[in-house]
C-alpha cells in the first residue's frame, strides 16, 4: 500500500489530518463493535453444545442446579447397553459406503462436464444438482413402492437414496477442483511415456487429491447424519446412530443417554474435518477463508 | 455422430472429438442415472401415487381425493412450513453475513468466530435438535443459569411460536451460510474492498456499496438451499415442535406411517405440495441470482 512512497516524502501522520484519511482515523466505536459481535457469535455457535458435554457425564441433574447434582458415567453405560456400539459401527459403514460410491461418480462426472465433453451439459449439472432441492422425503416416499415391488434390500435402498443425495455435493466439489487443475500436468506425463493408469496414480489423483478428500467427507456427513432416509426405507431394521439419538430425544428424562449419543455422533465427522483441514494446507489456491496476506490490519505507513 | 462440438472438443484434434464425447458421456452416466432415477423417479411417483395411479390395493382410477381429504390440515401446514422456513432462512442469512464478515477481516475474533462456526457444520440436524432442547427447555440449561421457574419460562419447545425449530435451523444454517460467503469474500472481494478503502471509502460504505453486493450471490445460493431444506425437514419439526398444527413433513410422516389405506395417496399429496413450493422457492431464488450483476 503505502510502501510506494519513497522514503525522503514520508510524513509522519499528524493526528488533526490522520482524523479524515480513511484507513487511518482510529475508531475506538468500530473496534468495540466488532468485538461485541464476534463475542455474541462465537456464543452463538458454541452455546447449544454446552449442555451435551455437561450431560454426558451428569447421572443426575435435578431442576434448580446448575451444574450437575451428581456426576458419572451412568448415560455412557446405559448408551452402550441399549446397543450403541453396533449403531455406531452401521452409522460408519453407511457414511463410508455413501462416500465411497459417490465420491468417484461425482469426479467422474465433474472432470466430464469442466472438459466440455458432455452433451447438453446444462441439462445435465441440472439434473446432478437437483436432488438438492427436492426435500428427501419426497424421494423415499415415492420410490419406496418401487424399491419395495422391486424387492431391492432395504439397506441397498438407502444407500442408493444417500449416494444421491450426496452428489450433488460431491460434483459441485469437484467441479471446483477440476477447473482449477491443469491438463497439462497429465499431458506432460503421457508426453514422456507414461501410461494412462500411471498417469492417473501418480498424476491426476494426487493434484486433484485435497478436493477428492473435501467431496468424500461431504458424502460422508451425507450418509452419517441422515435419519428420514433410513426411517422411511430402512422402516426400523437398519438401526443406525441417529435413529437412536431420535428414539431416545423423543422420550422424557433420557438427557444424560441422549447426550452421549449426541457426543458419539459429533466426534467422527469432527475428526474427519480436523484432518481434512490439514490435509487441505497443501492446497494453497481454494484454502478456506485465512487471513488474506495483502491486508495489513494497521494500516501502517 | 453427435452433431454439435463442445467447447472442449473444439480444442482438439477433430477425430478425437466424438470418441471424446462418449468417453464424457459414460463418466456422467453412473451419477446422472442414479440422480436422475432418484429425482425423476421421486416426483413422478410421488404425483402418481397422489392422483391414485398407483394403489396399495384395487385398481388404478385417476383421482384428486387425496389433496382434497385433508385441505385444511394441508393449508395450515403450508403456511407454517412457509413461516418456519423464511424465518430460518432470514437469520440464517443475517447472522451468517455478519459472520463471514467478521471471518474476513482475519484478526483473532475472527479465527474464533470462524473455528466454532465450522465445529458447527458436521453436527447432525437431529443432534442439534436434541442439544437446542437441553438448552432452551423449561428445565434446560438457560433457565437453570438464570433461576427462571419452569413455570416462569416461556414455551420456546413446544409451544406455538415454534422458536425452538426456528433456532436450531438458525444456529445450523447461519454456519453453512458464514462458511459459504467467508470463502467467497475471501478468494474474491479482499482487493475490491482494499481498492475502495484506498480510494477513500468509508467502512459504511465499503460494507454496503462492495462487500454485501459482492456476497450477495452466494447469499442468495444459500438462501435457496436453507430454505428448501428447511421445508422439507422432518427431524427437527418433530422432535421440538408440537403435535398440532403439523409442518408439511410432518404431516406427510404421520399419514405415510398410518394404516388406513387411503392415507399413503394423501401422504404423497403433501409430498407433491411441498416438492411445488421447493421447486417455486428454487425459481425465485434462480431469477434473483441472474438479476445480481455478477452472475455469468
Amino acid at each position: 500500500m503505502a510502501m510506494m512512497i519513497p522514503y525522503g516524502q514520508r510524513i509522519t501522520p499528524d493526528t488533526r489530518e490522520t482524523r479524515s484519511r480513511g484507513l487511518m482515523r482510529p475508531r475506538p466505536l468500530g473496534r468495540v463493535v466488532r468485538v461485541v459481535l464476534a463475542s455474541l457469535l462465537a456464543l452463538w455457535f458454541a452455546l447449544p453444545l454446552v449442555p451435551l458435554l455437561v450431560w454426558s457425564v451428569a447421572n443426575r441433574w435435578s431442576f434448580p442446579a446448575v451444574l450437575p447434582t451428581e456426576w458419572g458415567l451412568d448415560g455412557l453405560m446405559t448408551a452402550l447397553e441399549q446397543g450403541a456400539a453396533p449403531a455406531f459401527g452401521r452409522s460408519i459403514v453407511l457414511a463410508l459406503a455413501v462416500a465411497a460410491i459417490a465420491t468417484p461418480l461425482g469426479a467422474l462426472a465433474a472432470r466430464a462436464l469442466t472438459l466440455g465433453r458432455v452433451p447438453a451439459p446444462r441439462l445435465v449439472s441440472g439434473i446432478l444438482l437437483a436432488p438438492l432441492a427436492l426435500p428427501a422425503f419426497v424421494a423415499v416416499m415415492g420410490l419406496t413402492i418401487v424399491l419395495l415391488r422391486a424387492r431391492v434390500p432395504a439397506a441397498l435402498a438407502v444407500l442408493l437414496l444417500l449416494v444421491a443425495a450426496a452428489l450433488p455435493y460431491t460434483v459441485y466439489t469437484m467441479r471446483v477442483a477440476y477447473a482449477a487443475h491443469d491438463l497439462a500436468f497429465e499431458e506432460e506425463a503421457r508426453t514422456l511415456g507414461a501410461s494412462r493408469w500411471h498417469v492417473l496414480w501418480r498424476v491426476h489423483l494426487p493434484l486433484v487429491a485435497p478436493g477428492l478428500a473435501r467431496a468424500a467427507f461431504l458424502a460422508f456427513l451425507v450418509g452419517w447424519s441422515d435419519y428420514v432416509v433410513t426411517v422411511l426405507v430402512g422402516g426400523g431394521t437398519l438401526v443406525t446412530l441417529p435413529l437412536l439419538v431420535g428414539s431416545y430425544a423423543a422420550g422424557v428424562g433420557n438427557d444424560a443417554i441422549v447426550a452421549v449419543l449426541s457426543l458419539s455422533a459429533i466426534i467422527p465427522p469432527l475428526l474427519l474435518l480436523l484432518a481434512l483441514g490439514r490435509f487441505g494446507r497443501r492446497y494453497p489456491a481454494a484454502r478456506f477463508a485465512g487471513p488474506t496476506p495483502s491486508r495489513s490490519p494497521k494500516g501502517s505507513p | 455422430m453427435l452433431p454439435m462440438p463442445g467447447p472442449g472438443a473444439v480444442a482438439r484434434a477433430r477425430p478425437r472429438a466424438s470418441r471424446d464425447r462418449w468417453w464424457g458421456l459414460a463418466a456422467v452416466a453412473p451419477a446422472l442415472l442414479i440422480a436422475g432415477l432418484v429425482v425423476v423417479g421421486g416426483i413422478g411417483m410421488s404425483v402418481a401415487q397422489s392422483v391414485g395411479l398407483v394403489p396399495l390395493v384395487g385398481e388404478a382410477a385417476f383421482t384428486l381425493d387425496a389433496y382434497l381429504a385433508n385441505g385444511d390440515e394441508l393449508l395450515t401446514g403450508l403456511g407454517l412450513s412457509l413461516a418456519i422456513a423464511t424465518a430460518s432462512t432470514v437469520l440464517s442469512c443475517v447472522i451468517g453475513l455478519t459472520a463471514a464478515i467478521i471471518i474476513t477481516q482475519g484478526r483473532s475474533t475472527g479465527r474464533l468466530v470462524a473455528a466454532l462456526s465450522a465445529l458447527t457444520i458436521p453436527v447432525p440436524h437431529l443432534v442439534g435438535a436434541a442439544s437446542v432442547g437441553l438448552l432452551i427447555a423449561d428445565s434446560g440449561l438457560i433457565p437453570r443459569v438464570l433461576g427462571i421457574a419452569p413455570t416462569a419460562w416461556p414455551d420456546l419447545v413446544g409451544g406455538p411460536w415454534w422458536v425452538a425449530v426456528v433456532l436450531e435451523y438458525t444456529w445450523k444454517e447461519s454456519a453453512f451460510v458464514a462458511l459459504v460467503v467467508a470463502g467467497v469474500l475471501a478468494t474474491r472481494v479482499a482487493r475490491y474492498d482494499e481498492t475502495a478503502a484506498l480510494l477513500g471509502a468509508s467502512r459504511a460504505r465499503r460494507l454496503w456499496h462492495v462487500v454485501i453486493p459482492l456476497a450477495k450471490p452466494a447469499v442468495i445460493v444459500s438462501a435457496v438451499i436453507i430454505f428448501v431444506y428447511t421445508l422439507g425437514s422432518y427431524e427437527v419439526a418433530w422432535l421440538l415442535g408440537r403435535p398440532y398444527p403439523e409442518p408439511l413433513p410432518v404431516l406427510a410422516f404421520r399419514l405415510f406411517n398410518s394404516i388406513t389405506l387411503t392415507s399413503r395417496p394423501e401422504a404423497a399429496a403433501v409430498a407433491v405440495v411441498t416438492t411445488l413450493v421447493s421447486l417455486i422457492a428454487v425459481a425465485i431464488g434462480m431469477a434473483l441470482l441472474r438479476r445480481t450483476p455478477l452472475w455469468k
